[in-house]
């Protein structure tokens, strides 16, 4: 079940990396832009999506890189280790993701976010399997049409 | 009990596989007879061209933009993008951190505890690694983004685009401090691509 259209292990956390903080910065710019000029009075709208925008896109972009790129550095940790691709790799890789980003919240926070983290994974695991069956289960093969003996056609058309 | 749907199940060793035959075809025994079937030596080689599909692996290729090679392989601009990015993150987030550290260290008071002394060192790291870090990478998300829609538009990839990139980039990252500001700041930027143009230069010597 290996993915062909991504690099191998060392260099893909790279690519996390930057594609994660891409989606966060850009996702961060459109979110605090709305929020921002929503949130200034008449007449200062504008630069206050901007200044919102600013101030906050880069730090979503930052959090959302942090974890893709932890999760991905995970990712192949595990695989090395395990030496198998199955969504086990995920979800391990999300328990240990959750638990180093609450690492400085104590012991018991650790514990909550890897688990919550762990489970987030596997429901997206699961949906992403799921998603697979039911596309795989829509292109089946069909057999092909008999066709019908003479004597039946006959019989039918007269 | 079985854990092997967790762990793993053991590898088998192909070789006692019985299905593989006993013995190994050698030079003689494929073109040592007295007719020559290639179907022996190739068991595809009946199929009539054009009856046979093959896996396109499409998104496998190479950029083929002209002057587009840089140090790491790139099939096009998102490639570019997530990889530029992500480079320039981590390099913002690690000098960021030594600076972080060092200076957490540096002005830790001294009569603090051991375990006060760590917050604090903790504190100051993740105060500068993740500004630098952001800041880095939010220049090079621009940068990229107008490098690649430059690259796009006039169809090659040269040194003026990545300046003109770099300038532009500069500029809007600091276009709500004013005209002066915004001038070094497009300035300092067109540097850094310059540099890295050069860089790429000496690297990909060919």
């Amino acid at each position: 079940m290996a993915d062909h259209s991504r690099d191998p292990c060392p260099v893909v956390i790279l690519n996390d990396f930057g594609g994660a903080f891409a989606m966060g910065a850009i996702g961060g710019t459109i979110w605090h832009g709305i929020k921002g000029f929503r949130n200034s009075p008449i007449g200062e709208r504008r630069i206050g999506a901007i200044s919102a925008i600013k101030a906050r896109a880069p730090v979503v972009g930052g959090n959302f890189g942090v974890w893709g790129g932890l999760f991905s550095t995970f990712d192949c940790a595990v695989k090395g280790i395990r030496r198998k691709e199955d969504p086990f790799n995920a979800i391990i890789a999300g328990f240990f993701t959750g638990g180093a980003l609450a690492v400085r919240g104590g012991w018991k926070h650790m514990r909550g976010s890897a688990i919550g983290c762990a489970c987030l994974l596997a429901i997206f695991e699961g949906v992403g399997i799921m998603m697979q069956r039911y596309m795989a289960w829509q292109s089946k093969p069909i057999a092909p049409m008999i066709p019908e003996s003479s004597s039946s056609g006959a019989a039918l058309a007269a | 009990m079985d854990f092997s749907w967790l762990l793993g199940a053991k590898k088998q060793d192909p070789r006692s596989d019985s299905s593989y035959g006993e013995i190994a075809p050698t030079v003689s025994s494929i073109i040592g007879g007295e007719n020559i079937d290639s179907s022996r030596l190739q068991q595809l080689s009946g199929v009539a061209p054009g009856q046979l599909e093959f896996l396109d692996l499409e998104g496998e290729e190479l950029s083929d933009l002209p002057g587009s090679r840089t140090l790491l392989p790139s099939r096009g601009w998102s490639d570019d993008l997530c990889y530029g990015t992500g480079a320039t993150y981590l390099l913002g987030l690690g000098i960021g951190g030594a600076y972080g550290l060092s200076e957490g260290l540096r002005t830790a008071p001294a009569d603090a505890s051991s375990r006060l002394r760590l917050n604090y060192v903790l504190n100051s790291v993740t105060k500068r690694g993740p500004y630098l870090g952001n800041s880095a990478g939010v220049l090079a998300l621009t940068y990229n983004v107008i490098n690649s829609s430059l690259d796009s538009y006039r169809g090659k990839h040269d040194d003026l685009n990545s300046l003109f990139a770099g300038a532009l980039s500069g500029a809007i990252f600091r276009s709500t401090h004013g005209i002066r500001p915004m001038m070094i700041s497009a300035g300092l930027m067109t540097l850094v691509s310059g540099a890295w143009c050069g860089l790429k230069r000496v690297v990909i010597s060919d």
